[in-house]
């Protein structure tokens, strides 16, 4: 691996990759979401009050589900592929099955969170 | 696209091969342990009538104190369960972290530091964890 970028962020971020390429940075930022989670989690269970204030708040809850959610699901494409090397080809029928589980899952996730936050 | 053409016997087995599979068998256990706690919060739900949600909640914070359904769940396969998957997904986290930051820090100095901090991170947050998860 080389140790020089050669592309900028602006190329990177103009880049049009279309669903592959948006899978792969939204499983990123996926990632990066679970692993401040996972932290929080840790603090949390060492007893800071106010880790669990964080991980308690709906606002919280709002912004970080809807990424960890997406990796989760994406992780499951990628090792079934990954797993199943015949099922490669099928790569954009994954991703566009993909995107419909996510959508269910998600919104059922958003739909309980705003009622328990509002007391519906 | 054609299909892999390289059989994984003669791919050869070095580091990158070995976290390839060690990402991806973590990330299946943590899959079958998500599973499992499902199935088991189902159960939990119909014998003892109380809140899926709020079980299935519980079911990953295991924090006595605050866990009202705590003597269901404290016992030794609850905690050994959320061990295995604050392992599996410290395991599969550490991997993950080091792939994202080795693209950002692109000199020799910061990525040897910057993986000796994520894997003290991993080592020292899975030690608390584990601690904190037996004895509560």
């Amino acid at each position: 691996m080389g140790l020089k970028r050669n592309v900028s962020l602006s190329a990177a971020l103009g880049y049009k990759g279309q669903a592959p390429y948006l899978t792969y940075i939204l499983h990123r930022i996926g990632g990066s979401a679970l692993f401040i989670f996972f932290t929080i989690y840790i603090l949390s269970l060492v007893g800071v009050q106010a880790a669990n204030g964080i991980l308690a708040n709906w606002v919280f809850q709002i912004i970080f589900l809807p990424f960890m959610l997406f990796h989760a699901i994406n992780g499951l494409r990628i090792t079934i592929l990954d797993l199943s090397p015949k099922l490669i080809e099928h790569f954009r029928t994954a991703i566009n099955i993909e995107w419909v589980a996510y959508i269910v899952v998600v919104l059922f996730a958003l739909f309980v969170i705003l009622r328990n936050a509002f007391g519906g | 696209m054609a299909t892999r053409t390289l059989p994984l016997s003669k791919r050869g087995f070095n580091f990158e091969t070995f976290m390839w599979a060690f990402t991806r068998f973590t990330v299946i256990a943590m899959y079958g342990l998500i599973i499992v706690g499902i199935l088991g919060t189902l159960g939990l739900s119909l014998q003892t009538g109380a809140n899926f949600g709020d079980i299935l909640y519980w079911a990953f914070f295991p924090n006595a104190a605050e866990n009202p359904l705590g003597q269901i769940w404290m016992t030794i396969l609850a905690k050994l369960m959320v061990i295995a998957f604050v392992l599996s997904a410290c395991g599969h986290g550490v991997h993950g972290v080091l792939e994202i930051l080795d693209d950002y820090f692109t000199s020799a100095l910061a990525r040897r530091w910057s993986r000796n901090f994520i894997i003290t991170y991993a080592v020292i947050a899975s030690l608390i964890a584990m601690y904190v998860i037996w004895t509560k």
